[in-house]
């Protein structure tokens, strides 16, 4: 990906979470994201056509109520249960991935998304993604959001 | 008058915030029924007088586009109004489905406004054929 997509992809990301979640994101160097002691929960999913990979959205799990009640419009307090919240979640990625693939690859590009899935990531794979450079880092309304683009070349 | 609306989604988020929209949009809703996927919708369609339907590209099961086509090949697609709601909606993409007879496109994520305008249009289109 060269840096006019990388810049494009941010852009998008940014506006389609804005716009889905009504919280405030911004770009953040990965050193400014702080991992803590609480689980971190990977959502992540496929596509193929004009562009195959992978996209996930990795966030603390104690920003999932915030993002559920954004969406839904619900007190945070009314999202009561984790499927709820890891659809969620599941349902931001889900946006955010069509949105993305168009800004990558265009308005009449063809592809397909695969039903993406939660996973509550070990200590070593979010290591491992936040050193990735197909990984970068927000904020979300304050708190820390990454994003991970696999791309399949070829 | 008051319309039976079916959501065809496999994320109970977008089937909920769908409804939020329909009632901050001021539509006028009778019964809403819920399917996760094409193949439940084709079941609740047997059963349920349905005026409008809201459905996904991406399910599993039965994908959004299955499900048109299954509506298309039976004829019923001509007097029931189908408005895809998705954010996988590419041009090409948008261009088959219409051609199988879907009447509207809305992107994810949308506001009760746009939903609005779709169901006074295609509602509109389809009382006065």
């Amino acid at each position: 990906m060269n840096e006019t997509n990388f810049a494009e992809m941010q852009a998008t990301f940014l506006e389609v979470v804005e716009k889905l979640t009504f919280m405030f994101g911004e770009e953040a160097e990965m050193d400014e994201i702080e991992v803590g002691d609480e689980p971190w929960v990977e959502a992540r999913m496929k596509f193929t056509g004009d562009l195959n990979g992978s996209l996930a959205v990795i966030v603390q799990e104690s920003l999932q109520p915030e993002i559920a009640a954004n969406i839904l419009g619900l007190d945070a307090d009314g999202i009561d249960t984790k499927e709820m919240l890891d659809d969620a979640l599941r349902e931001m990625l889900n946006v955010v991935c069509g949105h993305v693939i168009m800004a990558l690859v265009g308005q009449d590009s063809n592809f397909d998304l695969f039903a993406p899935s939660n996973e509550v990531l070990p200590s070593e794979a979010l290591q491992v993604l936040m050193s990735d450079s197909a990984t970068t880092a927000y904020l979300l309304d304050d708190e820390p959001l990454l994003l991970h683009l696999q791309i399949e070349q070829g | 008058m008051a319309f039976n609306i079916l959501l065809v989604d496999d994320s109970m988020t977008v089937r909920a915030v769908i409804k939020k929209a329909l009632t901050l949009a001021g539509v006028d809703v009778g019964n809403i029924y819920e399917a996760e996927n094409g193949a439940v919708a084709l079941e609740v369609l047997d059963k349920e007088w349905v005026d409008l339907v809201f459905a996904d590209i991406s399910m599993p099961v039965m994908d959004g586009e299955q499900f048109v086509t299954k509506l298309n090949e039976s004829g019923a697609i001509q007097e029931l109004p189908v408005v895809i709601v998705s954010s996988a909606g590419s041009e090409p993409r948008i261009a088959r489905l219409k051609s199988l007879g879907v009447r509207d496109y809305i992107q994810k994520p949308f506001t009760p406004e746009q939903i609005r305008e779709v169901v006074d249009s295609v509602m509109g289109v389809a009382s006065h054929e």
